[in-house]
């Protein structure tokens, strides 16, 4: 059976001119600071597409995106700088590494069910970051591993700003490019069912615990590929860019665009960027604003700005 | 050697119980993760510090203020972040609105006392007494006795009390015990300032045996009292307290056998180990699913 993914034209010219803006984007505000916060909001964007197909497709509530993040950072940074991997093998294995650790994580959802499991998705993501703080040999501990070097693709050298935003962008690219087909697919047909309700699901023949290993598996893919962006983006990786707050960060991004819509997550995303930006200059108020934008939006806007539909019971 | 371990592990044991009654209650009762819980605790401890080591006042008073304090921010809490959620949604909502009051009072808390170790002050002479041949120290004993007052009186309140017999009630069937002419939010906020007073009482008694206190223990203390709760099984008293004792005990056996720069992560294995194994806990019971 083919995949039937239809495009209509309209549909179309959104695509052709987001594109182009985001082509012709860099070279019309060139300010560094301005492609600074573009490649942050690029960055979650590959984070929270990957979690909106984890949360928004099968209800699962995963507060240990950030260690998938984590995964995907060290690895690169390992691999780079001590065994001397170029870019792309390392991405790669960043992507294929998060991918293992989110089929292993994702195991236990057939055994352990709703708030249980977000607590081990805590308990995950708190070990990952206790680990790397600890075991100093091999990650450097709260230190990090620094001096991760200048990635080349093809012979393209990626070093300033505007490299590494149309890097993000390629990668953007294909996590929106393979989610969209996947959720358009029978899959995503499938997860969408387990999420309106499970239980009328199974009874339908499809074969949710696998469903959900493989959801949580391919959303924990891109979190890979978006640590080891950063990993090279920021030529440093310390466990600080790993805490619970970063996942919290991403779970309200993906709500306040809309749980399983993925284009609601790029608004979701910006939204909650430019928030961040805009309190900037008070850092010490950083997790009380995100901790009331958390409050606020599921009191008032649980279905996000665009949402498909809001929790289900 | 040991037994000196030993008893500083139940001693630890009784705080994590203290700290865990009211967490265990609130997930038995609405099914909610209070993830708010631990700063909560922490807030009221460190209100303790304030009036304890700058204001100088005398350690009951204080000690019964910051109770106050850590009991109204808890019921606080429950009034404008879980209560308009209680009945429509599901359960997500509420732990994600959890997570934020978390993050508030954390940030709010660091405002004012900054994420540095603050000297907390003793609350008893550190006099060390011979039992039986075994030099052992006064604090332990003492805190571990108080320790066990609060979670007595708790269980004879609850089970004796009007009040406490309301809490069980509700804790049963909310709807039932609504007909039945029971004010459930004001039982439901009771358990909430009751647990968050009981919170900081644990709080206070653990930053005095060890003299230090910090912000970062707040979250550490809500997945303590998760941990706890969910080894023994939720909503359950007797739970609580072999939870609260198992990692009491387990923790500083390997802080001190092993290396307590594992601590944290091997509390973290017990819960996903618990979580996997037996989510039911030892004494808890089995919850079917209603079709």
């Amino acid at each position: 059976m083919g995949m039937a993914v239809r495009i209509n034209k309209s549909r179309l010219l959104v695509y052709a001119g987001t594109l182009i803006v985001a082509i012709v984007l860099p070279f019309v505000v060139s300010d560094a600071y301005f492609i600074g916060i573009v490649n942050f909001i690029v960055t979650y964007c590959i984070l929270c597409l990957g979690l909106n197909l984890i949360l928004g497709y099968t209800g699962l509530l995963s507060l240990g995106h950030a260690a998938f993040y984590g995964i995907g950072a060290y690895t690169t940074a390992i691999l780079m700088t001590r065994h001397g991997f170029s870019f792309v093998p390392a991405l790669i294995l960043s992507g294929v590494l998060a991918l293992f650790f989110g089929f292993l994580l994702g195991l236990p959802t057939r055994k352990v069910r709703g708030d249980y499991y977000c607590l081990l998705t805590i308990a995950f993501g708190e070990i990952f970051r206790l680990v790397t703080q600890a075991w100093i040999g091999f990650t450097g501990g709260a230190m990090g591993i620094v001096g991760i070097p200048i990635p080349e693709v093809l012979g393209w050298k990626i070093q300033t700003e505007v490299d590494f935003y149309f890097l993000g962008l390629a990668l953007l690219g294909f996590t929106y490019g393979t989610l969209s087909l996947l959720t358009r697919s029978k899959f995503g047909r499938a997860f969408v069912a387990i999420r309106e309700d499970e239980l009328a699901a199974s009874v339908m023949g499809i074969n949710t615990p696998m469903y959900k290993i493989l959801t949580f598996s391919i959303g924990s893919l891109y979190a890979g590929l978006a640590g080891s962006y950063l990993a090279v983006y920021q030529t440093t990786v310390t466990p600080s860019n790993f805490r619970l707050e970063e996942s919290c960060l991403m779970i309200i991004m993906v709500i306040v665009g809309g749980m399983g819509n993925l284009a609601a997550t790029f608004l979701g995303v910006t939204v909650m960027a430019v928030a961040i930006e805009f309190f900037r200059p008070l850092p010490e108020y950083r997790l009380l604003i995100i901790g009331m934008i958390m409050i606020l939006v599921l009191l008032f806007r649980p279905q996000g700005l665009l949402g498909a539909s809001a929790f289900k019971d | 050697m040991f037994i000196d371990v030993l008893i500083v592990g139940i001693m630890v044991g009784a705080i994590y119980t203290l700290v865990t009654i009211g967490y265990s209650m609130v997930y038995g009762m609405l099914k909610l993760m209070n993830f708010a819980h631990g700063d909560v605790y922490i807030f009221g401890t460190l209100l303790c510090y304030t009036l304890l080591a700058q204001a100088h006042l005398p350690p009951l008073l204080g000690i019964l203020i910051a109770a106050l304090a850590g009991g109204i921010l808890a019921s606080m809490v429950e009034f404008f972040a879980y209560r308009r959620l209680r009945a429509v949604q599901h359960r997500m909502i509420s732990m994600i609105t959890a997570l934020g009051a978390a993050y508030v009072i954390q940030n709010s808390s660091e405002l004012k006392w900054g994420s540095q170790v603050l000297p907390f002050p003793s609350l008893f002479p550190s006099q060390i007494i011979t039992v039986l041949g075994y030099q052992i120290s006064v604090t332990p004993i003492l805190t571990l006795a108080i320790a066990i007052f609060f979670i007595v009186a708790f269980n004879l309140f609850l089970n004796h009390h009007k009040m406490g017999k309301a809490i069980l009630c509700v804790s049963q069937d909310i709807p039932t015990s609504s007909l039945m002419g029971i004010p459930i939010n004001r039982i439901i906020s009771m358990v909430y300032f009751l647990g968050g007073m009981m919170g900081v009482l644990g709080g206070i008694l653990y930053s005095a045996s060890y003299n230090a206190i910090s912000l970062g223990m707040g979250f550490r203390g809500t997945i303590v009292a998760f941990t706890a709760a969910v080894i023994g099984g939720i909503g359950s008293m007797s739970g609580t307290l072999i939870g609260g004792m198992i990692l009491g005990i387990s923790e500083n056996i390997i802080s001190v056998y092993v290396s307590s720069s594992y601590r944290d992560s091997i509390m973290f294995l017990i819960l996903i180990v618990i979580l996997l194994i037996k989510p039911t806990g030892i004494m808890g019971k089995v919850e079917q699913e209603k079709l």
